[in-house]
């Protein structure tokens, strides 16, 4: 394919000048038209998958994961089970808007935010995505050393696999091959359902947990501290700003609304399948008094589950987490990045090369290297990073919601393709859980840091 | 082995401007695959400004303070459980 850098009048009379970040993308929309037009259905379903199953699988990471395999060994498969399907729906529903919004506009999250509603507002949703970003991709590397901890291998292998991963998929200037080689990664987040087969669950208590009961026991904190750290494994900022931005940059159009959809429900349900693996896994523990958490800090979580449910468990859920932390690393680096474009106004697209681009891919590799320079620290606190990493996203995510609410119901924007009423419903009910969770553990945890409360 | 005649300028400028004619057509037919609103060109330009009401901008403002401060409850309750 021939490209230009710069931009070139185009041959077409009255279309707009031609740059190289628009020729990848209509050669990579030429493949739909094609798929379309002779109705090779899954072809076409193929070509337009991608940002929904990654922001979703993305989102099964490494501190998601081991938040999952501790619920289940501190409590059991009970509530969890079922709890965890329920959170993908109202999942579902977030990304559904940020995919149409995305789709229609061709815009990021972050650029429509700034420029829709002001400088104000875009710059501290921008600050509240590097804040969690930073905070979760140190949990990442955390993952991924923990993982390679089971197989005796140091933090040193864990920064540089993880730098490799980020420098290799960002080379060839295409978003195409950018989501194909993480696609390709993150479908091995299925050794979490792997490693629950290996622990041999008992069918029946799988079955019968669908009941929500038993409701976990423990302090009214304790129940908070679950409640907001479960739904940061499933909702978070970086989703948000990274499934627009990427749906934008794939080229999507009002037209493949419907795919976005499938796509996303397909994130949906492969996560939530995943994440009940890892909380059966983890459930192996319970027997042994959740000595999962103990375990974890210690000699680690692979190793408790080794000791109980066997070698090949063990290895396996290590493994699951070196996968979980390092597609993670690759799709929260590249929300930062989209956020850091957008923000500036630079040119924020993977079929940008690197030149063109600088602030994208500067963005990309900076945060990640950042976070991989906080893990090498002798004596930094990363267990507590993981574990409060996603409760910190929970506290900052009803903003960034409001927000998508907002924007989905821009009639200016989106016209025909603006929320309905049900959505709006369900929206603002997502919303208003998501936020009295993380809020009134944040406040009960403060006041019993302060004494103030028993 | 077979010899090639010498192309004479006239027959490369002919080459060269049915390249040059190939490559404008497949640069048209991939634009064609784009929506117009989908070049760098276009959402490059910003979107308007919509006027937020007062009672939105005070929702948001409240929202934003409200979540700043349970944010610095979060950082301060894990800053004190590290030690």
């Amino acid at each position: 394919m021939s490209t230009t850098e710069h931009a070139a009048v185009s041959p077409l009379l009255g279309a707009p000048p031609l740059t190289r970040e628009d020729t990848a993308r209509s050669f990579d929309r030429s493949r739909v038209h094609h798929a379309r037009r002779h109705d090779k259905r899954w072809r076409l379903l193929w070509l337009l998958v991608g940002p929904g199953i990654l922001a979703m699988l993305g989102e099964n990471d490494g501190p998601s994961m081991i938040a999952y395999a501790s619920d289940g060994a501190q409590y059991g498969l009970g509530f969890f089970v079922p709890f965890i399907p329920v959170l993908f729906a109202m999942a579902f529903v977030c990304q559904e808007m940020c995919m149409r919004v995305g789709a229609v506009t061709h815009r990021g999250y972050g650029e429509l935010i700034l420029q829709r509603y002001g400088k104000a507002w875009g710059w501290f949703g921008a600050g509240d995505l590097t804040l969690t970003n930073l905070v979760t991709l140190v949990a990442e590397f955390v993952s991924i050393r923990v993982g390679l901890a089971y197989f005796h291998l140091g933090s040193g292998v864990a920064v540089a696999l993880g730098m490799t991963l980020v420098v290799f998929t960002l080379g060839g200037g295409r978003y195409w091959r950018w989501e194909r080689i993480v696609l390709g990664m993150a479908l091995f987040n299925g050794l979490f359902l792997l490693a629950a087969i290996l622990v041999k669950p008992h069918v029946g208590a799988v079955a019968s947990s669908f009941d929500f009961l038993p409701f976990p026991h423990g302090s009214f904190n304790t129940l908070l501290l679950l409640l907001a750290s479960t739904i940061g494994a499933t909702v978070t900022p970086w989703m948000i700003f990274f499934q627009q931005s990427a749906s934008a940059d794939k080229g999507m159009t009002p037209r493949d609304v419907k795919h976005g959809r499938y796509d996303t429900a397909a994130g949906a349900v492969l996560a939530a399948i995943f994440g009940v693996g890892a909380l059966i896994a983890g459930a192996a523990l319970l027997a042994h008094n959740g000595s999962g958490i103990q375990g974890f800090a210690g000699a680690g979580f692979p190793e408790a589950l080794r000791h109980v449910a066997g070698g090949a468990a063990g290895t396996v859920f290590a493994l699951g987490l070196v996968e979980a932390g390092a597609v993670a690393i690759l799709t929260i680096s590249a929300s930062t990045a989209y956020a850091a474009g957008e923000c500036v106004g630079a040119s924020h697209s993977f079929n940008t090369s690197p030149r063109n681009a600088a602030v994208f891919y500067a963005a990309n590799v900076g945060v990640a290297l950042l976070a991989a320079m906080v893990i090498l620290v002798p004596g930094a606190p990363l267990l507590s990073i993981a574990l409060n990493a996603n409760v910190l996203a929970t506290v900052l995510l009803p903003v960034s919601l409001v927000f998508m609410v907002m924007l989905a119901n821009d009639k200016g924007l989106m016209g025909a393709w603006a929320n309905r009423r049900s959505t709006n419903v369900i929206g603002i009910a997502v919303i208003a859980f998501v936020g009295l969770c993380g809020a009134a553990y944040g406040i009960d945890s403060f006041l019993q840091t302060i004494h103030l409360v028993g | 082995m077979r010899k090639h005649a010498p192309h004479s300028s006239d027959t490369i400028a002919g080459i060269r401007e049915q390249d040059l004619q190939r490559h404008e057509r497949f640069e048209d037919e991939l634009i064609m695959h784009l929506e117009r609103d989908q070049f760098v060109a276009e959402t490059s330009r910003p979107v308007p400004r919509v006027a937020l009401g007062a009672r939105t901008a005070a929702g948001l403002w409240a929202l934003r303070v409200f979540v700043v401060l349970v944010s610095l409850m979060v950082l301060y309750t894990f800053i004190q459980q590290l030690h």
